[in-house]
């Protein structure tokens, strides 16, 4: 390993503006370096988690900022054996909770037991719709604050293609098994609240 | 030459008219979905990134002290 240089190298190039990327991507860094690599990789999922979690896009901007700079600060504790984007999500997770001091008593619902889901009567293994779909992320937002924390997470977790029930189990601090049995409960939950939310 | 005003006329109308359907049609289409996830799948996929969050983590990035230069050099994939 090289001693520590005065500046990293990746600032110095920073500034040199690159033509044709996409909305994600960094504005100014090499495109070759892994900071771009990784920030262009996960930040759409990183600021989504947040988008969702806390339901405010300032508050999901400036969390997404806090998580990647967290992570880069803590490199030396990120093992190569997890993935970058579960060490992300994890970092997000954490931070989001940090930042909802009063996680589990924000929401009237959040306390209430799978009964209220099992006795209400939805039509859950209906497709849902939604006519508009300027009024998609509203509506979702509305559903996912009146779910329990738990379930939210899951079901934002889940919605990930590239995280495993396993990762996701690491993620959560359960198992596979667990992870599925709460996601039929989520997604329950989900189709009774997003058909009230309408 | 009066008819063929006409028939630009006919065929702008019915541009209109084609164009007037698609509209409504698409505000009318309902989106559907086999299960939460997704839905959030496809609401992520139309949510972007502000652009604003690289610019200030690259100003945040760039106050770091020395200390954390080694990361930057494994980063940056030197040895």
């Amino acid at each position: 390993m090289a001693e520590p240089g005065p500046r990293p190298a990746l600032v110095q190039h920073a500034h040199r503006a690159r033509p044709g990327r996409s909305s994600a991507e960094p504005a100014d860094a090499p495109e070759d370096s892994e900071f771009a690599k990784v920030y262009n990789e996960h930040s759409r999922a990183i600021f989504y988690l947040a988008l969702r979690l806390l339901g405010d896009p300032q508050k999901a901007e400036d969390a997404t900022h806090d998580v990647f700079l967290k992570a880069f600060r803590k490199m030396d504790q990120f093992r190569r054996e997890s993935s970058w984007r579960t060490w992300l999500y994890r970092i997000a997770i954490n931070h989001c909770r940090n930042l909802q001091q009063a996680w589990h008593q924000r929401h009237i619902l959040s306390n209430v037991d799978d009964a209220l889901w099992e006795t209400t009567a939805a039509r859950t293994d209906s497709p849902l719709r939604v006519l508009e779909t300027k009024e998609l992320g509203q509506r979702i937002q509305t559903t996912l604050d009146r779910l329990p924390a738990e379930y939210r997470l899951l079901l934002l977790l889940v919605a990930d293609e590239q995280l495993s029930y396993e990762q996701i189990g690491a993620l959560t601090e359960q198992t596979p098994d667990a992870v599925r049995g709460k996601l039929h409960r989520a997604r329950k939950a989900f189709a009774v609240l997003f058909e009230k939310s309408a | 030459m009066k008819r063929q005003t006409q028939f630009n006329s006919q065929e702008q109308q019915q541009d209109a008219q084609q164009q007037q359907q698609e509209q409504q049609a698409q505000q009318s289409a309902a989106l559907e979905f086999g299960s939460a996830e997704e839905m959030l799948r496809h609401d992520a996929s139309r949510t972007p990134v502000p652009p604003g969050i690289w610019r200030r983590l690259r100003d945040s990035l760039a106050q770091l002290p020395a200390a954390h230069a080694s990361w930057w050099r494994r980063l940056l994939g030197g040895s």
